[in-house]
């Protein structure tokens, strides 16, 4: 097991090499440049400012700053936010994505795990094909669709919440709704599918023969089981819910990280591009040997090796 | 002459057109434009869906949401659109930060609220020498926010040489060329030191002009040329630290109206009234908060719910909801010093030809485009500086002659429009752009048989091509920073870097350069407009037309009063807690002719 990690962990080494290397090239390669701007800048101005910046340098050297720093925690300066570094950015915008993110996780897993366990236990009564329904419906509206139409219903016609904002705890049921929506309905369809192929198992039928009654069959031995496919879908689905959503945040005009992905490409912000490209594979990378780890400890079959 | 001073431009503030034949509150599609390929486009078919058929039609009281103020009467909320990349005067170029400069500084002059004449603020009064080279300005004895520090002339020399100064960084140095010596300061070849702005005694400024504009008092009410607290930045440097964090609401000293109490990154600016500011009791309300909202959708449900005020000035409102939310009594619109034209690259054949490219003007039906494209009230025109423009007599072009445009076209050497070879129009993407050129696109296609493809690029690139005059025609928009043609001319001269045309004429820099040297303001007009003939028979531009604002202001919100550079400072605002939907609109009272005059 700690052979395994130990392995996992190195083979994150050269992951991010290539992610580092791929993302520096890509972000210069694209034309334009951070200090674009329709008003002509004096051509002493615009080399003052790219010094500032290091972007005089020829690219390798750049590159060789930029890994130093890296290696050092510091992200670099940010050009469309000069006040501000890219960690100063990143740490600023993480607290409000982490909080939307656990509100829409735990609406997800909630309603999920309950309409799925519903589903399986009920197979083909009228519940189950509510839930499933339900599900279906929910996987099927997107986030720019439902996020309006709640703002449009719960804040503008019953003036319930307050159509977008962030600061108090009003401000994060809308948009955790709308961001978990569709989580809450994978997690259905898989709790569900999971629960079914354990459902006919032998180690079930035990349980069910010496007389456990069905409350804790389902607790102690199908969910177990059932949850796997659940688990593995989690660790892409938190990494994704941790690096922001664009749509959301820029809904409910919250100050998170989402929007940055598509910002500061647009701004050809550098260093805020790649910054946020090595904090969102760092966060996806990890949370997938998370799982994996997780997964082994939940189901017996899995050795590692 | 006076190099790159003023001008601004907005990405796709200029088109907001409504796509033309709908109907009105209903979402239509237009071709080739999906719901899926733009999210926020997808959002804002949603919602204006989810009105329509939740029957969201006008209230009684015809304003568009709620008429109660949510903030009480001391405070406004407005939205601010975007984070400002600076609020330091020397370093900032973008609206956004410009509009909180503007009301947290005071400087020499300050902009009348409605007739935008240059009024008395830090300076009481000023005498002009008679070259008109020469302001001599008299300061009013002032102190910064902090309480103590008295604000002198030479925080006002500080503040120019920092601007031009190339090692601040700053891209709107150009801006303080109209000082002696500016542009040679900026490009290295002289020291910051030898700027035509000198302190005569702690209360006397003394400004010496490159060339005697009669513009340079509008000028300074420009946000490039508001004060900075010197005592700050030498006192920041001392301790160690950075120099260019001085404006953070830790640090931050100023001499305007508002001071900024909170500044949460990418959220919202909290503003009290400065107690410091030597016109305080003329400033009515005691708090300003600001917010960056960029989704206009979203901007408008928040203002549907009565949490802005204000949309403020640096948002537009999302053209798929014009038609909806101009049945509304909060609804209102006027003339903005836009102008919103094509560059012609005019090296590039076919288009190397003047004859083609006036062909190519004449056979633009604008009435035709901004009565059924563009469709905001937009003024079409055909030349580039208003007429009427701080007296200036326009030229008075044609605004559509597809028979001359045809004759052009023949004298040009083409028989038909299908002899002309390929030509390219590029915008950047923006819905508005795009019809715009669809309609022109048809127009040329109808008129001449001119083939043109379109080809739309994402804004840096877009910006990328166009300084290197990388196109044959693409599009662009120019805003007025202060009242006076040569703001629109001077992007046409040959030193211009703002001049995307490869057009130049030593005899339009001739008549410009004469032109700011004539002191009689009749004679600089007409010399003005000489080099405006000159350069549309070369027809390197093709205008389209002046743009409008079109905007939503609750109706209880006051002291605003529609100007055509668009500048409402927050000190005259006040809330009428008295407001009464059902009764009649009240017209807003004039305000008080240039406040301070009286303080002479």
């Amino acid at each position: 097991m700690k052979g395994y990690v130990l392995r996992r962990l190195l083979e994150l080494v050269p992951t991010m090499v290539i992610i580092v290397v791929a993302s520096f090239a890509l972000v210069r390669l694209a034309p334009g440049s951070p200090f674009a701007s329709e008003k002509d800048i004096p051509p002493q101005v615009r080399a003052a400012l790219e010094a500032k910046y290091g972007f005089d340098k020829p690219l390798y050297e750049q590159f060789g700053r930029y890994v130093g720093r890296l290696l050092q925690g510091d992200l670099g300066p940010s050009t469309k936010y000069p006040q501000r570094s890219v960690n100063e950015i990143i740490a600023d915008g993480f607290p409000a994505t982490l909080t939307l993110g656990a509100v829409a996780l735990t609406w997800a897993l909630l309603v999920g795990i309950t309409a799925g366990i519903i589903g399986a236990v009920r197979q083909n009564t009228v519940w189950d094909h509510a839930a499933m329904a339900a599900a279906l419906v929910g996987i099927s509206i997107p986030s720019f669709v439902l996020g309006p139409v709640l703002v449009l219903v719960v804040s503008l016609r019953w003036h319930l919440l307050p159509p977008a904002g962030w600061g108090g705890w009003q401000h994060v049921i809308l948009p955790g709704f709308a961001l978990g929506t569709i989580y809450a309905a994978s997690i259905a369809r898989l709790t569900r599918g999971g629960m079914l192929e354990i459902v006919r198992s032998d180690f079930v039928r035990t349980a069910r023969a010496k007389g456990l009654p069905e409350r804790l069959v389902i607790w102690r031995h199908m969910l177990k089981g059932g949850l796997l496919p659940v688990v593995s879908y989690l660790g892409p689905a938190i990494a994704s819910i941790l690096t922001g959503s664009v749509v959301v945040e820029k809904i409910f005009n919250i100050p998170g990280i989402g929007p940055y992905f598509v910002d500061a490409t647009f701004n050809r912000d550098y260093f805020l591009v790649m910054g946020i490209v090595v904090v969102d594979a760092v966060l996806l990378l990890a949370l997938n040997l998370v799982v994996d780890v997780v997964y082994g400890l939940l189901d017996p079959r899995i050795t590692y090796s | 002459m006076a190099a790159g001073v003023g001008g601004q431009r907005s990405q796709d503030g200029e088109a907001q057109p409504t796509p033309s034949e709908r109907r009105p509150g209903w979402p239509q599609r237009t071709s080739g434009d999906t719901t899926r390929a733009n999210p926020s486009r997808g959002m804002l078919l949603t919602l204006l869906t989810a009105l329509t058929l939740s029957g969201c039609s006008p209230p009684d009281h015809g304003y568009f949401g709620t008429v109660k103020p949510v903030h009480g009467p001391d405070e406004i909320w407005i939205n601010n659109s975007t984070e400002p990349e600076w609020i330091d005067p020397s370093t900032c170029s973008d609206s956004a930060g410009g509009e909180i400069i503007a009301n947290m500084f005071a400087g020499l002059v300050q902009t009348h609220p409605a007739t935008l004449e240059p009024c008395p603020d830090i300076a009481t009064h000023w005498d002009i020498s008679k070259d008109g080279r020469t302001y001599t300005f008299y300061l009013r004895p002032s102190v910064w926010s902090d309480g103590t520090t008295p604000l002198t002339a030479h925080d006002f020399v500080y503040s120019f040489r920092r601007l031009v100064d190339p090692r601040t960084g700053s891209k709107y140095a150009s801006n303080g060329h109209v000082f002696r010596g500016g542009a040679a300061i900026t490009s290295g070849d002289a020291t910051p030191e030898s700027l035509g702005v000198r302190a005569l005694d702690d209360l006397t400024l003394e400004v010496t002009l490159e060339e005697p504009v009669p513009y340079i008092m509008s000028l300074l009410t420009f946000y490039s040329f508001m004060p900075i607290p010197r005592h700050l930045i030498k006192d920041l440097e001392a301790r160690g630290i950075e120099a260019g964090l001085w404006t953070r609401p830790e640090n931050l000293v100023c001499n305007g109206p508002y001071r900024m109490t909170e500044w949460r990154f990418r959220q919202s600016m909290r503003f009290e009234k400065n107690p410091h500011y030597w016109d305080v009791a003329n400033v009515r309300l005691d708090r300003v908060r600001l917010a960056m909202v960029e989704s206009s959708t979203t901007e408008l449900a928040m203002y549907a719910a009565g949490e802005f005020d204000w949309p403020g000035h640096n948002s537009s409102l999302p053209f798929e909801f014009m038609n909806y939310v101009e049945g509304f009594k909060d609804f209102s619109r006027h003339t903005e010093l836009r102008s919103y034209f094509y560059w012609i690259n005019t090296k590039r054949p076919p288009l190397d030809n003047p004859r083609l490219r006036q062909a190519l003007s004449l056979a633009v039906d604008r009435e035709a485009l901004v009565t059924h494209v563009t469709r905001g009230g937009q003024t079409p025109t055909a030349s580039l500086a208003p007429d009427g423009l701080a007296g200036y007599r326009g030229l008075d072009l044609p605004l559509f002659d597809p028979d001359e445009a045809r004759r052009l076209l023949a004298e040009a050497g083409y028989a038909s429009g299908n002899d002309v070879p390929p030509i390219t129009l590029t915008y950047n993407t923006s819905e508005g752009h795009k019809q715009v050129a669809e309609a022109i696109q048809q127009m040329w296609k109808k008129e001449l048989g001119i083939r043109v493809e379109l080809e739309n690029l994402e804004w840096n690139v877009f910006l990328d091509k166009a300084a290197r005059t990388d196109f044959q025609i693409c599009r662009m928009g120019w805003s007025a920073d202060y009242e006076d043609p040569f703001n629109f001319l001077e992007i046409l001269s040959s030193a211009s870097g703002n001049n995307h045309s490869n057009w130049k004429s030593p005899e339009y820099d001739r008549l410009l350069s004469e032109a700011n040297r004539e002191l009689d303001p009749t004679i600089r007009l007409e010399r003005l407009r000489e080099a405006e003939a000159l350069a549309m028979a070369g027809q390197p531009v093709i205008p389209i037309y002046i743009g409008t604002r079109s905007q939503l202001i609750k109706p209880y919100v006051r002291g605003i009063w529609p100007n055509s550079l668009v500048r409402h400072p927050w000190k005259y605002l006040w809330i009428d807690e008295q407001f009464d939907p059902s009764a009649a609109p009240v017209s807003e009272p004039p305000p008080p002719a240039c406040l301070g005059a009286s303080d002479r």
